[in-house]
């Protein structure tokens, strides 16, 4: 074989090998497979679009659940926004963040209202979509959606530094499994 | 006969068929003038009114039209604005939130509509005042909403106290101003319509004081057409009974003379008066020569109700000019002699035969000739000239005879009406020319008959020159007739 083919052959194949490879790097990647089916189970926590809180720890969070917090870093008022009973959003929340059943959250706020340590009484409504308009309405209010439920009206903050897309969020809409 | 000599006007004459004038219809056509003029006045009156009052109409309908929609507008925004407050009401009304955020949604609804209609409103405005109440509308309302959204916070938040207190702080003032202006936008619609219905009404009474003014112009216009028309109806009429008050008056003075003349003979014959062979002889010619005058008067207004029949056949045939013209001259050669007339004849050689009814234009001819002679006054001089000539009018060659004379001439006021049956003109009567006004209205009707046409071109004192325009024969179509032997004789070119 003339020296010239091999050399023709050796250089064709590389051409035909980095076209590609530059044309797979130009399709689009697949999502990573934990993205959206591990943020649909998980719970974002939503405020008023004018609040300028971006981030909450877990800790802080508890607080202003369990009304030991009655106002934003601006001066606004906390307003709580529960979804009634039955819900497995409620569910989560009551586990999660309150780590109490329904009839402890019951006696917690009557009674914390009672003696004055607690500050908010949460507000209940009926369905995810009137949350999300009452947080809407109100400035100080704070609540819970499924990220499905979300829309531009209201705004998710990060726990501890993470979205509800994230794998590291710590609210879960269903216990996490066992390791 | 000089046949050599030259007829120079006869030419000319010929070439004028612009002189031919129209025969007795003046009064007809002024009144389907004047019956036009009405009937397009009639149409452009009408077409003014209909612009009129359509422009009015319109005008009306965009008035009422603006006048709904603008009250239209302002009433939805007024019930918006009522809406917005009033639902913010409702909220404070319970204490159910999910009741309460339904009536926020509904207040933010209502608010929406005003935002949209105020811009509306703005996009819309026209003058400083619209623009200067709309932007202070925008400007309040926005106002407004501010305060509408605390007091839904703070009911949705649960501190009714506090919604109050906002609401009756700032919220009743600033919707009390949102009402002011919405009342102020109202005003400006009312001022708007009342300029509108006004500038309509002015428009309505310019459209009826137009209507009655062109409808009293056309109605005058036409009163004075149908004056016009009857009252040269009304002429027509007198002309017609004076010309056939004439016209008896003269066929009976023509008659009377030539029966004068024969009854005297034969009285002077019965009475033994008469002597000797050779008077008797003299007195049966004078008696045959007015016999025959009478014939030919006959004859002329008898042929004049024929050629007003148009079914009166003519034998079209190809004719030699030359022939014709020997003819007629023969004829009248015996009237032309007595009068002491010279007669100048000039046929141009070559010329194509031409297509008529040989007795017909016979007659033509004769009546020129001998109109010639009567209305020569002291000259004593004929001229007929035959030449071809390509008249623009008749659209193609035709073959001209002209009779030119050198006598009293015809007023050209009068040229139009020469041609009118019973015409004679005031001069001629006044001079005693005998005649049947019969002659040139025969001819005419006579030569139109056969395709072709009689001009006539005259000035006063000077001459005139009759002008017989006749079609030429196509050749080889019909065998060319022979004049001397008589109407249906022919022989071989």
């Amino acid at each position: 074989m003339p020296r010239w083919v091999a050399l023709l052959i050796v250089f064709g194949g590389a051409g035909i090998l980095a076209a590609a490879i530059s044309l797979a790097a130009g399709l689009p990647r697949p999502a990573p497979p934990e993205s959206s089916a591990a943020s649909d189970q998980n719970l974002a926590i939503v405020v008023n679009v004018s609040n300028p809180t971006e981030n909450l720890s877990m800790g802080e969070l508890r607080k202003i659940f369990l009304g030991e917090r009655s106002h934003w870093p601006n001066g606004r008022r906390i307003t709580l926004v529960m979804i009634e009973p039955g819900h497995p959003e409620r569910a989560a929340v009551l586990n999660s963040i309150y780590q109490m059943n329904e009839k402890d959250f019951s006696y917690h706020f009557l009674h914390g209202l009672f003696t004055g340590e607690v500050f908010v009484s949460p507000k209940t409504l009926a369905t995810p979509v009137g949350v999300r308009k009452f947080i809407f309405n109100v400035p100080g209010a704070i609540g819970y959606l499924r990220p499905s439920d979300v829309d531009s009206s209201v705004k998710v903050i990060r726990i501890d530094e993470h979205f509800p897309n994230e794998k590291a969020y710590p609210l879960h809409l269903l216990p996490p499994l066992a390791k | 006969m000089n046949r050599q000599s030259k007829i120079p006007t006869a030419g000319a004459a010929g070439h004028r068929p612009g002189s031919v004038a129209g025969s007795g219809g003046f009064s007809r056509y002024s009144s389907a003038l004047l019956l036009f003029l009405v009937f397009c006045v009639v149409i452009v009156v009408g077409i003014v009114v209909i612009h009129d009052v359509r422009s009015t109409v319109v005008e009306a309908q965009e008035m009422y039209a603006g006048s709904v929609l603008g009250l239209h507008r302002i009433g939805d925004l007024q019930y918006a604005a009522q809406e917005t407050r009033r639902s913010t009401f409702y909220a404070l009304s319970t204490n159910d939130s999910n009741l309460q955020v339904k009536y926020a949604d509904q207040s933010r609804e209502a608010d929406h509509l005003v935002i949209a209609g105020v811009s509306e409103y703005l996009r819309e405005a026209k003058t400083p005042g619209e623009l200067e109440v709309g932007k202070r509308l925008h400007h309040d309302w926005s106002a407004y909403l501010s305060v509408r959204d605390e007091v839904l916070a703070s009911i949705l938040e649960g501190s009714t106290k506090e919604a109050v207190d906002l609401d009756l702080k700032d919220g009743v003032r600033l919707f009390d101003r949102v009402r002011e202006d919405l009342e102020d936008i109202d005003r400006l619609y009312d001022d708007q319509a009342s300029q509108r219905l006004a500038h309509v009404a002015a428009s309505s009474r310019r459209t009826m004081i137009r209507v009655v003014g062109v409808l009293g112009i056309t109605m005058v216009f036409a009163i004075v057409s149908v004056w016009a028309i009857q009252r040269s109806k009304m002429q027509s009429a007198i002309q017609l009974a004076r010309l056939q008050t004439e016209f008896v008056a003269s066929v009976s003075h023509e008659l009377r003379t030539p029966l004068t003349v024969i009854s005297s003979a034969a009285d002077n014959i019965a009475d033994g008066l008469v002597e000797g062979k050779e008077e008797i002889k003299n007195y049966g010619s004078a008696i045959r020569y007015q016999s025959l005058q009478m014939i030919d008067l006959v004859n002329e207004i008898l042929l004049f109700a024929a050629t007003k029949d148009a079914k009166n056949p003519y034998n079209l045939r190809p004719l030699r000019v030359s022939d014709l013209v020997d003819s007629v001259l023969d004829r009248t050669s015996e009237l032309v002699k007595r009068a002491g007339f010279t007669v100048e004849v000039q046929i141009d050689p070559d010329l194509p035969c031409i297509v008529g009814d040989m007795s017909a234009v016979s007659q033509c001819l004769q009546n020129l000739l001998v109109n010639a002679v009567k209305y020569s006054g002291r000259s004593r001089w004929i001229g007929v000239r035959a030449f071809l000539s390509d008249s623009e009018v008749h659209k193609g060659k035709r073959v001209c005879i002209a009779v030119q004379d050198r006598g009293i001439g015809i007023h050209s006021s009068e040229l139009s009406r020469v041609f009118e049956p019973f015409y004679r003109s005031a001069a001629v009567t006044a001079e005693q020319i005998h005649g049947t006004g019969l002659g040139l209205s025969l001819s005419r009707s006579l030569a139109q008959a056969m395709g072709g046409d009689l001009s006539v071109a005259s000035e006063p004192e000077v001459g005139s020159v009759f002008v017989l325009h006749l079609q030429i024969a196509e050749e080889h179509k019909l065998p060319i007739a022979d004049v001397a032997s008589g109407p249906d004789a022919t022989v071989k070119k």
